[in-house]
């Protein structure tokens, strides 16, 4: 049975689309049939993260006004043979698809596709009312920031009332260093705001950055953030896997993965 | 044949029965089940007050014809006003001022969070099952009880009761509004909050916080 799942957080610039590109990329890696919706028209940048700008040749308003069939819009994976990707428009805004569309949209790639991954854009205008249309299914991306989780608490109301079926929770960029301290809200302090069921906690790591300039999601890899995406996508599929104990010293992790590579 | 021995007019709060002098006592009472029997439609149970015009009546008779009105229809009768000039409003203010002293005894539950951008707004006194997230907005004519965190907006007394009072187990609000008096949170930002179940009054045109204690309770009037 195949989930459409949006990727959504309110605030811009919490990483909704680096999620997006690792938790789809994690999917396909665990065998699942994954195509990866950019929902943001007008301000694509999905693609740029997966590496695959040069492949556009159609995007989601052409196969929405019937420019072209929703096969030749979708741009295979470079990496992952299981993996698609069906960029946004640049050159037109969010007004040039309505949620009747997308639904129709998400439930003709239900037929195909194992898992349905919309990424959302920052608001709560049209762009988002499109991508949750069609969602059985909603991942929440915030950073452990006053004004990314009011915007957050926001969207899950919005959410809810939109009878949304299932809601979790990423945190993302967090500092567990800061934590400590006692400067940053902890994973605790999050979830008990927002009430709503946490899937997975992502560090704040360098590894990022390099891995959204160069194209790569880095899911699957040896960083902290690898890991703790891979785990969400095993928590997606309904396996439990325990919540990674970021407290522990990066040089132990370090110390571990070295271990493996030797072998 | 028609007979104008009762006239009934109405406005938006109430009623006003025009009872002709002449007329003898028995006749007019089966007048006004009559006529009260035919705009049983029109007016269905709405809560009026009512009023007589045009002949004094005993407290009997005023009783009587009262029983006779509910046999012969829905309409709740709240209240019975002398008769004035201004009678709309003061129909308007007397009606108001039952139903808010009913409202503030009557409650609704509501379970569930509510989240930032929500309002929840209710005639009568709320109880709410969950947290009030910042953002988010309770108003009630009653009190408010808030059996989680109050992290948001209250206003309470909305029809203009100061007597009316806010509880809640973990008392953070942003702002809190009893009737016409409003106090916004402390600029300074509080890293410890004691989370003991805290109740907001209206004391001198103020409004004080203070943990739930048998003494503060006593001071309550419902």
């Amino acid at each position: 049975m195949s989930e459409v799942i949006v990727v959504t957080s309110g605030k811009g610039g919490v990483g909704k689309t680096t999620s997006s590109a690792n938790v789809g990329t994690g999917l396909a890696k665990l065998d699942q049939k994954v195509v990866l919706i950019d929902t943001d028209i007008g301000l694509r940048n999905l693609d740029v993260v997966m590496g695959l700008e040069n492949r556009i040749v159609y995007n989601l308003v052409d196969v929405v006004e019937g420019n072209c069939r929703i096969k030749q819009a979708l741009i295979k994976d470079k990496r992952y043979p299981n993996l698609y990707l069906l960029p946004s428009a640049q050159t037109r805004d969010k007004t040039s698809v309505t949620p009747e569309q997308m639904k129709k949209l998400t439930d003709e790639l239900r037929e195909e596709f194992d898992y349905i991954i919309l990424d959302c854009p920052a608001g709560i205008e049209q762009g988002f009312k499109n991508a949750i249309a069609g969602a059985d299914r909603a991942l929440i991306v915030t950073t452990p920031e006053v004004s990314a989780i009011r915007d957050a608490d926001r969207i899950i109301g919005l959410l809810e009332a939109n009878s949304m079926k299932k809601i979790d929770l990423i945190v993302n960029r967090l500092r567990p260093d800061m934590v400590k301290r006692g400067d940053m809200m902890s994973i605790d302090d999050v979830v008990d705001i927002l009430a709503i069921n946490l899937i997975g906690a992502v560090p704040d790591d360098e590894a990022i950055v390099i891995s959204t300039n160069q194209g790569e999601p880095l899911v699957g890899s040896d960083t902290l953030a690898g890991k703790a995406y891979m785990n969400i996508c095993h928590r997606i599929l309904g396996e439990e896997v325990p919540l990674m104990d970021f407290s522990t010293e990066n040089g132990l992790f370090a110390k571990i993965a070295n271990l493996f590579k030797k072998n | 044949m028609s007979n104008n021995s009762v006239v009934i007019k109405s406005n938006k709060y109430g009623i006003v029965v025009r009872l002709d002098e002449t007329t003898p006592y028995e006749e007019l009472l089966e007048e006004i089940a009559k006529k009260f029997k035919e705009s049983e439609k029109f007016f269905k149970d709405a809560k009026m007050v009512l009023s007589f015009e045009g002949r004094k009546l005993t407290q009997e008779e005023e009783q009587d014809i009262l029983d006779v009105i509910s046999q012969n229809s829905k309409i709740h009768i709240v209240c019975i006003i002398d008769e004035d000039e201004k009678r709309e409003e003061r129909f308007k203010k007397t009606l108001e001022d039952k139903l808010s002293d009913i409202n503030s005894r009557d409650g609704q539950f509501y379970k569930g969070t509510l989240r930032s951008g929500q309002v929840l707004e209710a005639e009568t006194s709320l109880v709410v099952l969950g947290d009030v997230n910042p953002g988010a907005k309770v108003i009630s004519k009653g009190n408010v009880i808030i059996l989680g965190a109050l992290k948001g907006n209250v206003y309470a007394g909305a029809s203009g009761n100061t007597s009316s009072f806010v509880v809640a187990l973990e008392m953070n609000p942003v702002q809190i509004r009893i009737g016409d008096v409003i106090a916004r949170s402390s600029d300074e930002t509080k890293k410890n909050f004691d989370n003991e179940p805290k109740i907001s009054y209206v004391e001198d045109g103020n409004i004080y916080i203070e943990p739930i204690t048998k003494s503060v309770l006593n001071d309550i009037n419902l």
